[in-house]
């Protein structure tokens, strides 16, 4: 089955019924047309994503496993994956990153609940690098919560995080940001490939502002990420009513 | 000295960065991040040069004492070497 993912037009071959029920909502609604990308398994990166994920089904292990494929193979088409929540809000984009665990689902949920907008990915997006944006796409795959939408956004602004008793925010100068960056990018093993990721990275940094946010879990934080963000006045959705 | 195949190296966000390709990126997983010197020195030993050699080089490049750049290089040459990015 051939799926429209991240503009791309890409054909999964699963063995297993799991991905196609997973990507249903991204198939591509004429057949015909062929695929520029085909996204298939070995068995032997089955059986090592098996002793990665013990207890998972074998649908879900070859479903991380094609998502895998698929991500190696798209520097060609000037994209990457990258580890990030995206909230979108007001038609853009920002990236929250961080560890597992720092709290990308907390924070961008309280930006949801205190401001509105919308998750375009939990976890797995992947970008595309144009002319004039860089954006940021809802793909099947968006994380264990299943947050995110069939939609891409131009993103604005990068934002790490890290937990802390007070609120602060400072803008991150380009080498802190690509120390920060690499953790959170999948750079192919193939040597073109990793060659155009470290290039997309590199533009990533040089188009995109990045931040790095101190924040606990009050609104608070939220008023601080939003002001810095966007560079507007925080005003909760609330008090527009 | 000679730095194995199997790197790539490019600028990103204004720092040097070396990753791992290929057959090399089964041994070691990560990046490396390097400096100026870093940075002149891993071109210099991506051809076979001794380490007599590298600090000849670095003392022609930079303003640097020989002793120092002796200490830069030997330094350079025994990570390279521990991690098996480069043999002798």
């Amino acid at each position: 089955m051939i799926y429209e993912i991240a503009d791309l037009r890409v054909f999964l071959d699963n063995r297993y019924p799991f991905t196609t029920k997973f990507c249903k909502a991204y198939e591509a609604e004429d057949q015909s047309v062929p695929a520029q990308i085909t996204a298939s398994v070995l068995p032997e990166e089955l059986e090592e994503e098996r002793t990665l994920s013990p207890g998972f089904s074998d649908g879900y292990i070859e479903n991380i496993c094609l998502y895998r494929s698929l991500c190696l193979q798209i520097p060609a088409f000037d994209r990457m994956l990258m580890h990030a929540a995206i909230l979108e809000y007001d038609g853009s984009g920002y990236a929250f990153l961080g560890k597992s665990g720092t709290g990308k689902s907390t924070h961008t949920g309280l930006w949801l609940q205190y401001l509105g907008g919308r998750i375009v990915n939990g976890d797995k997006p992947i970008l595309s690098f144009s002319d004039r944006e860089v954006y940021a796409y809802g793909t099947p795959w968006m994380g264990k919560e299943g947050r995110g939408c069939k939609a891409k956004t131009p993103l604005k602004a990068l934002c790490f995080l890290e937990q802390a008793k007070e609120n602060k925010i400072r803008r991150l100068s380009a080498s802190e940001t690509t120390s920060r960056l690499f953790n959170q990018l999948l750079i192919p093993t193939e040597e073109q490939a990793a060659i155009k990721t470290l290039e997309l990275a590199d533009a990533l940094i040089q188009r995109i502002p990045a931040y790095l946010l101190s924040c606990d879990i009050s609104e608070e934080a939220v008023k601080t990420s939003y002001e810095a963000l966007t560079g507007k006045e925080y005003k909760p959705k609330g008090e527009n009513l | 000295m000679k730095i194995k195949k199997g790197f790539v190296v490019r600028n990103v966000g204004g720092e040097c960065v070396v990753v791992p390709v290929g057959a090399m990126s089964k041994t070691f997983h990560g990046m490396i991040n390097l400096n100026e010197t870093g940075n002149f020195l891993w071109e210099f030993f991506s051809a076979d040069h001794t380490v007599e050699e590298g600090v000849a080089a670095l003392c022609a490049e930079y303003d640097v004492e020989e002793s120092v750049a002796r200490n830069d290089v030997q330094r350079f040459a025994d990570i390279l070497l521990q991690n098996g990015f480069a043999e002798e």
